[in-house]
């Protein structure tokens, strides 16, 4: 790397882009204007309304079906609230209430208790949607409240009882967040969903414009022909982004601080001298840099992807979208930070966030937060420069040789339009919304028979009926060829161990990330149903079996072909672990997905893979179905956990039986793709 | 001076066969000396000046650009190289004399340098007028001139011109014109394509046809004339195609 060339790239395109009075109002102006407006006109709005509803008053319709001295001085009580009107109530009362004419009925009624006592019930009936209605019913209520306590008092003092009684426990709050800390927790709230977003949509801007738009305006060639390495201007722009989306975000975050800030005091808050620590600003800049280089990373590529800027605003979008909904994870109350949270971008940033204006962060977090992003950073900038150098990427708004088709062959034709990546993608999209809704729904009735159902119709009929209506042979395309007999023999000496690999992984980043309790219990619903083994066995083990194979190692590896196949049994075993939808089930779903692609593409016989799921799934519920029986405790300690010793004769046994397994095995199939 | 050995470019295509832009391609062309790459829209002269400017990488061959193969030291070859075509891509932003600052500073050229050959070019090119502006507020044609010394500021002993007069009017074309002589006269090897035969005829000192990704013949007019028995460059033009269609006809039957 050439750090000069990087600093020369890096200079003019941050001059260019500061010259862009579109890219200015976005990143300065538009922030230091908007809060202010947005907060404190909201706020003078909402006073005053607020003193508009005190004064606008309420009629009131009275029913006093009691008629008692009680009952009198109860509704001369209310009659004393400012701008009430007190009315009797006639016939009419309710379609007075109804056409809005009147606010509030107010009916009471008395009852006798066992040993005499007698009780006022007082029905106020108001909308609770209308704020008006809302502040009418509260101040009738104090009133009630005030008078009653008064007559209570009077009763006390006339059997002379102490009315001091009456106020045996008084409770105080005695809160030890000082306004430093409760702004903290609004902010806290707040900010970071706001941070992330605007940090997102203004380096947005920029990235968008600085490939995709040099796409657009043909000045990318010039630049690619000039003396500099393609790598040192990848770098050179991506600086740029970050610097703009940190200045973006520094002038945010002060916009809204110095806003929130008059707004709460305003609000009549004692917020004296509350404000945003310095302390805390630097180390919120500090977690927020890894995240804008991130973010400068992802955005750099998708822009270098595009053939031009309106592009790139379109693929930016679902980035948005996700990062929207992760950010959102700072209003939900309850949810703190730990070491699994720490791993997932932007998630751990928004608590991270909030736990620094909370002044309540733990520096482990802090380094994990920026460690695992500094990791996706790497990645996505590698994969950045490996764009920059893809010509058929960076040159794709020309249409080198496009124009000129060459001939295909006409017998392999269909096959070879139908079974492309971009369709597989369509498929699995779709496969993936068809499970989210209507597997959902099904297995929202009934968990059992959903589970089945989902399993016939929402994974295993799509794949038989597309397969003929483009009327391709079942059989062979799916790989329904009977396995030899020494394959079949193998496969239990590879599943078995491989399962219990697995699981053993998984317990480990169990003990070192734990996963949520609410997590691990909805995972047992599981295999706690209500329902004969057999039964749970058909449909945990047999049926995932069949159906789940037959789309992922038969149908899905069809569409990967053309990248050989050690790439298509990744591609299909990322899309299979994606398919589960569980993060924290990712890494080993993906596992055993690679494992069975291998079986069936290595075999040409997807019954391998089968069986190898099959033994997989069964062994989670044998060990759930007899846990706590003496002979499975050899192998499994507490609940659920299998004994680490076994990991020793597990890879043994893996390894000599895949080697066994790649031997018996021609690998026809890779001559084939 | 450009030597081009078997160089071939293929593009993958969606239905997994390969395309083939550039075919075998080899010419040389020496220091003083104007090379003309004619051919039809199409024909593989932008794909085979990219790769030469190290813009793509070949599939197979090479070439050498002023003695640095493309393959292994394209940072030379880059330094080595004016390269200019007809779209007048620039930064809009930024002013004429930050522009061409800009890849003077890329070229790893000292600023003083840079000051001093710019101001030569800006005399030369009569720019003295509007070297402050910003870009965007210039014409076509003067666009056109800062294009020219963008692409000459580390003076390169090899220039590449690609279809350079496309779509310019006719005044802004014949600056590129002269432009292309006096690196000529300069002593540089210069390389242009184009698809149109006059442009050709009166530049360059060989011409290079090129068809269907494929060298159709190669020399001087006269030389073209002389084997083709044709006078006008149209006509010398078909012939070869013709040609070639013919030999790809009787390859086609022996299959």
């Amino acid at each position: 790397m050439n750090f000069k060339k990087v600093m020369i790239v890096y200079r003019k395109e941050l001059m260019e882009v500061l010259r862009d009075k579109r890219t200015l109002f976005m990143i300065l102006l538009l922030p230091v204007i908007l809060y202010p407006v947005l907060i404190i006109g909201f706020n003078a709005v909402m006073s005053r309304q607020t003193g508009v509803l005190e004064e606008q008053g309420a009629t009131i319709a009275i029913q006093d079906s009691v008629n008692t001295a009680v009952s009198a001085r109860l509704l001369e009580e209310l009659s004393k609230i400012e701008h009430f009107t007190l009315i009797p109530a006639a016939e009419n009362a309710q379609s007075l209430y109804e056409s809005k004419d009147i606010q509030s009925i107010i009916t009471l009624r008395d009852s006798v208790s066992a040993d005499g006592l007698i009780s006022y019930h007082v029905y106020v009936q108001y909308d609770g949607t209308n704020d008006r209605s809302e502040l009418t019913f509260t101040k009738i209520r104090d009133a009630l409240v005030a008078s009653e306590k008064a007559m209570v008092e009077e009763e006390l003092q006339l059997s002379g009882i102490n009315p001091e009684i009456m106020n045996l426990v008084d409770v105080r709050r005695l809160n030890t967040a000082d306004s430093q800390k409760m702004m903290g927790k609004v902010l806290g709230m707040i900010l970071p969903y706001i941070m992330i977003i605007m940090l997102l949509s203004g380096a947005s801007v920029v990235a968008a414009d600085l490939v995709a738009g040099e796409k657009e305006r043909k000045t990318l060639e010039t630049l690619l022909v000039a003396g500099v390495d393609r790598r040192d201007i990848v770098i050179g722009k991506y600086l740029t982004i970050i610097t703009l989306g940190m200045i973006n975000l520094i002038v945010n975050l002060f916009s809204i601080s110095f806003s929130m800030q008059y707004m709460l005091s305003q609000a009549g808050l004692d917020l004296a001298g509350a404000g945003m620590p310095i302390k805390a600003i630097f180390i919120l800049l500090a977690a927020m840099l890894p995240l804008a280089t991130l973010f400068s990373a992802i955005l750099l590529s998708i822009s270098t992807f595009s053939r031009n800027m309106k592009e790139a605003r379109t693929y930016e979008q679902p980035l948005l979208m996700v990062s929207m909904i992760l950010a959102m994870i700072s209003f939900l109350p309850a949810i703190e930070m730990n070491n699994l949270l720490a791993l997932i971008p932007i998630i751990n940033i928004a608590l991270l966030f909030k736990a620094v204006m909370l002044n309540d962060y733990q520096l482990s977090h802090l380094l994990l937060t920026i460690l695992s992003t500094v990791v996706l950073d790497v990645i996505a900038i590698w994969a950045t420069i490996k764009l920059f150098n893809t010509e058929g990427i960076l040159f794709r708004s020309e249409d080198d040789g496009s124009s000129i088709k060459s001939i295909k062959k006409g017998v392999s034709k269909s096959k070879k339009v139908f079974f492309t990546p971009y369709n597989g993608m369509i498929y699995f999209v779709l496969a993936l919304l068809l499970l989210f809704y209507l597997g959902s729904y099904l297995q929202g009735r009934d968990l059992g028979s959903g589970l089945l159902m989902t399993q016939i119709f929402v994974i295993l009929l799509p794949v038989l009926l597309i397969l003929k209506i483009f009327k391709f042979p079942i059989k062979e395309t799916l790989r329904l060829k009977a396995p030899k007999l020494k394959e079949v023999l193998l496969v239990p000496f590879i599943a078995i161990p491989a399962t219990i690999l697995v699981a053993l992984a998984a317990q480990l980043i169990n003990t070192i990330f734990p996963f949520p309790a609410e997590y691990l219990k909805n995972l047992g619903k599981l295999f706690e149903l209500d329902m004969p083994l057999w039964r749970s066995f058909l449909i945990i083990a047999i049926a995932p079996g069949i159906c789940e194979e037959l789309l992922f190692r038969g149908l899905m590896p069809r569409f990967f072909e053309k990248y050989g196949i050690k790439v298509n049994i990744v591609l299909t075993a990322l899309l299979f672990a994606a398919f589960h939808l569980d993060p924290f089930r990712f890494l080993p779903v993906f596992f055993l997905g690679m494992l069975l692609g291998y079986l069936t593409l290595r075999s040409g016989s997807i019954f391998n893979s089968m069986i190898s799921h099959a033994i997989n799934n069964s062994l989670a519920l044998i060990i759930v179905a007899f846990a706590g029986s003496s002979w499975l405790n050899v192998f499994v300690s507490g609940q659920d956990d299998l004994r680490y010793w076994l990991a020793a004769p597990a890879i043994l046994i893996l390894a000599a039986a895949l080697y066994m397994f790649h031997k018996i095995t021609g690998g026809k199939e890779c001559v084939e793709s | 001076m450009i030597s081009v050995h078997n160089l071939v470019k293929a593009f993958p295509q969606k239905d997994g066969n390969a395309f083939y832009a550039v075919n075998d391609v080899s010419f040389n062309a020496d220091d003083g000396e104007i090379v003309c790459l004619l051919g039809v829209n199409g024909a593989g002269k932008t794909t085979t000046m990219r790769v030469l400017s190290t813009v793509f990488k070949p599939t197979s061959g090479t070439a050498e650009i002023q003695g640095w193969d493309i393959r292994t030291h394209p940072q030379e070859v880059r330094n080595n190289l004016g390269f200019l075509t007809g779209d007048t891509g620039l930064y809009n932003r930024l002013r004429v004399h930050e522009f061409i600052r800009y890849f003077g500073r890329l070229y790893s050229m000292q600023d003083a340098d840079i000051t001093h050959s710019m101001n030569e070019m800006a005399e030369l090119l009569d720019m003295k007028d509007f070297m402050d502006k910003k870009i965007e507020f210039l014409s076509t044609g003067m666009k056109q001139k800062v294009s020219i010394v963008r692409s000459i500021i580390h003076d390169p002993p090899v220039m590449i011109f690609d279809e350079p007069t496309a779509g310019l009017d006719i005044l802004t074309a014949r600056n590129i014109i002269s432009f292309i002589r006096s690196c000529k006269e300069r002593g540089k090897c210069v390389l242009f394509s184009t698809h149109i035969m006059r442009e050709a005829e009166r530049l360059a000192d060989r011409i290079v046809m090129i068809h269907k990704g494929r060298i159709l013949a190669e020399g001087s007019l006269e030389a073209l004339r002389e084997e083709t028995s044709q006078t006008d460059l149209d006509d010398i033009f078909v012939y070869y195609v013709n040609q070639y269609s013919e030999d790809t006809k009787v390859e086609a039957h022996e299959f």
